[in-house]
């Protein structure tokens, strides 16, 4: 049984292939002005590095906020429930999904089948997702890279608003005037944005084990502020950026199993 | 007394005539098209869609037929009595023949006109009244000869004073807490000072055999009400934006007319269920609404994406004060006397509402109950909880509700919204999410 699945981001589209469940190709690229053709190109890039031609996916299942530009689906599924699936995959235990993309972040409660329980978006304002950081990385004037290791390096805990990036950029500025070292104002970035994503759990309850996935969980900064705030470990994938790419894939194999 | 230094109006700046009619003619025109666009929206979702749908149809035209026939009964010396909010007592409106409209505002164009005064953390059916005074462009409030104005959220309060300017303005003042005996007595006072201020203004008497007519009316529709809400409560044969239109143009129809017209709609349903004719597939999730008033035409955003989604839902009940909550509880009378009807309709109008208003030790029971009932008879299988930006009451008891569901395996979702049709990609992406989570628990 061979599935894939797309992962139409805002920022990158991803790809995944699967054999039998077990991840064979996975393959990303900007998302870009044509984010269909930059899916296209994707898609074609994972078939090569499983050596497979498109006739020999059974089913293809498209997700993330631009699923609708997706070049050729097969069906669709939300990004909670990608999320949900592709949580366990990787982590049994897991019953609390964080994903924290480009734009927007979510939480999803499930069940140990991987079934979406309830879920929380943060959809009004970029402060709690991965642009976020990028911004604050150009206010710094550090690579966004070197954010997260710079802000390990804080010997206390400044703080910012982060109810709106416009409000938290002026809030970086003044710290800046105070002549703060450039590490206390990088860990009061990632702190105010964890800050927002744990309330989002919250709202949802505590449910460990808890997982991360998406863009963000790549950054070391923003990992330790979460963890601070939630107070537990987190579990992370190896590649979490694909996370929502391997749940759609999950779902497509589900669902080419149930058409037969 | 206004202060020494005042002149005008409290709060709306003086506009050129010029613009209150550019501004009005294209909203209106702007707003006519939303009002076709929903019509043709329900019509493609339900494909076979009942005949009897046509007359709800064309009396949801805000600037149609009916503001043509109010016009014509004020010439001949009908007053109009307009009213914010369900707290109004409806059945003493009608005993004194005049006309109850229902003037809080729907349209998402407007709210931005009120942003012109008002910050935008203001409720925005608050804003959107406001803006729609301006440009003159809700025929019911202009029609209006009074508005009833009951001060229940903050609101509603401020609005009462802007509106102020413009038409007379009969406070109401509903308690907070309902079951001490001294509020029901002050609430009993609040419904005969109104009586009174109708009885003045329409220079007609509420006598008792007028009072008894129009309790009977509103039993009557109340009775037709409930012939489609137990419609509801089978697989489909009616979708939610569809009864939710039929429920809400009672604000402002001829409601013996709108009696009857919903009985033939029943007629028409009754034979579907027999043919299992259905509007949306028996498996379609059952979805409720709760929270803020979703007012006619620009708030149907919220249903259109439910039952247009993919997944689809259908709205099979609401708890709301737009809808299936106007005309749920019939005036319940012991004897047809003057004091036992007033004494009624007061209770009806206080004790049977589960606005966020109220509050009590133990919360507000009476609207945690009312969900619970409905969840149970109309099978649902999750609630949204549909909140616009600066709905506070509403905003707040949500925490309140969602544990309630929550032990009862009820997923609900908080959807907060604005009026704009901006966000509707975000909240698609949401409302589609639930809906995918709501089918895959009807799998299993």
């Amino acid at each position: 049984m061979i599935s894939a699945g797309i992962d139409m981001g805002t920022q990158r589209v991803k790809v995944a292939i699967l054999k039998d469940n077990e991840i064979i190709a996975q393959s990303q690229q900007f998302s870009g002005f044509e984010p269909t053709k930059a899916a296209e190109q994707s898609f074609q890039e994972a078939l090569q590095q499983a050596n497979l031609s498109r006739t020999d996916i059974q089913h293809v299942t498209a997700t993330g906020a631009g699923v609708n530009m997706a070049p050729f689906a097969d069906s669709t599924i939300s990004m909670m429930g990608a999320d949900a699936r592709a949580g366990t995959y990787f982590f049994p235990s897991a019953r609390t999904v964080i994903d924290v993309g480009a734009e927007d972040a979510r939480a999803v409660k499930c069940d140990e089948k991987g079934r979406m329980l309830d879920f929380v978006v943060n959809a009004r304002c970029a402060a709690g997702a991965g642009t976020f950081i990028e911004a604050m990385a150009r206010a710094l004037e550090v690579e966004l890279e070197d954010m997260g290791s710079l802000s390990l390096k804080a010997e206390k805990a400044s703080t910012i608003n982060a109810s709106c990036v416009i409000f938290a950029e002026s809030d970086v500025v003044s710290l800046i005037h105070r002549e703060e070292p450039k590490p206390e104002i990088a860990r009061a970035i990632f702190d105010a944005m964890a800050e927002r994503i744990a309330s989002m759990v919250h709202r949802l309850g505590i449910n460990p084990d808890i997982t991360l996935m998406g863009g963000a969980a790549k950054d070391v900064g923003f990992v330790a502020s979460l963890k601070r705030r939630l107070g537990m470990d987190i579990l992370i994938p190896e590649e979490p950026i694909f996370a929502g790419a391997v749940g759609a894939a999950l779902i497509a194999a589900k669902r080419a199993g149930r058409r037969r | 007394m206004a202060s020494e230094i005042e002149t005008g109006s409290k709060y709306i700046p003086e506009m050129a005539q010029k613009e209150i009619e550019e501004l009005g003619s294209s909203i209106k025109a702007a707003s006519i098209k939303v009002i076709e666009d929903n019509i043709e929206r329900m019509k493609k979702t339900w494909k076979n869609r009942a005949k009897s749908m046509e007359y709800f149809d064309e009396i949801s035209n805000l600037f149609g037929q009916r503001e043509k026939e109010i016009r014509e009964q004020k010439e001949v010396g009908k007053k109009v009595i307009g009213y914010s909010c369900i707290f109004a007592p409806i059945e003493l409106i009608l005993a004194a023949d005049a006309i109850p409209v229902r003037i809080g505002s729907g349209w998402y164009d407007t709210a931005k006109l009120g942003d012109r005064i008002m910050p935008v953390e203001i409720c925005p059916v608050i804003r959107s009244t406001v803006g729609a005074k301006m440009v003159r462009l809700s025929p019911y409030l202009e029609l209006s000869d009074a508005i009833i104005m009951p001060l229940t959220c903050d609101g509603r309060t401020k609005l009462s004073e802007i509106l102020s300017d413009y038409k007379p303005i009969w406070y109401m003042n509903p308690p907070r807490v309902k079951d001490d005996p001294h509020t029901l007595t002050m609430w009993k006072e609040e419904i005969q000072v109104i009586k009174e201020k109708i009885e003045k203004l329409t220079g007609n008497k509420i006598t008792r055999q007028k009072l008894r007519e129009s309790i009977e009316t509103m039993q009557k529709a109340t009775k037709a009400f409930r012939r489609l809400q137990d419609l509801r409560k089978g697989s489909p044969v009616i979708n939610g934006r569809d009864a939710m239109l039929v429920n809400q143009t009672s604000l402002w129809d001829d409601i013996e007319r709108w009696t009857q017209k919903v009985n033939e709609l029943c007629d028409e349903l009754e034979k579907r269920v027999e043919q299992k004719e259905y509007s949306s597939h028996p498996d379609t999730p059952r979805v409720m609404l709760t929270g803020t008033p979703m007012l006619w035409p620009d708030s149907w955003k919220v249903p259109n994406l439910i039952e247009e989604s993919n997944p689809q839902g259908v709205v099979v009940v609401d708890e709301q004060c737009s809808g299936d909550r106007v005309l749920y509880d019939p005036v319940g009378v012991d004897e047809w006397i003057m004091s036992d009807m007033l004494a009624a309709v007061g209770e009806r109008y206080l004790m049977a509402c589960t606005c966020p208003c109220f509050t009590s030790e133990h919360g507000n029971e009476d609207r945690i109950n009312w969900i619970i009932d409905r969840i149970k008879e109309y099978k649902v299988d999750g609630v949204i909880y549909y909140v616009v930006r600066g709905c506070i009451l509403y905003a707040m008891e949500y925490a309140r509700i969602k544990r309630v569901l929550d032990k009862m395996n009820i997923p609900v979702y908080y959807l907060d919204t604005e009026y704009t049709r901006e966000d509707v990609g975000q909240m698609k992406t949401r409302v589609e999410a639930f809906l995918e989570m709501l089918e895959a628990r009807i799998d299993i």
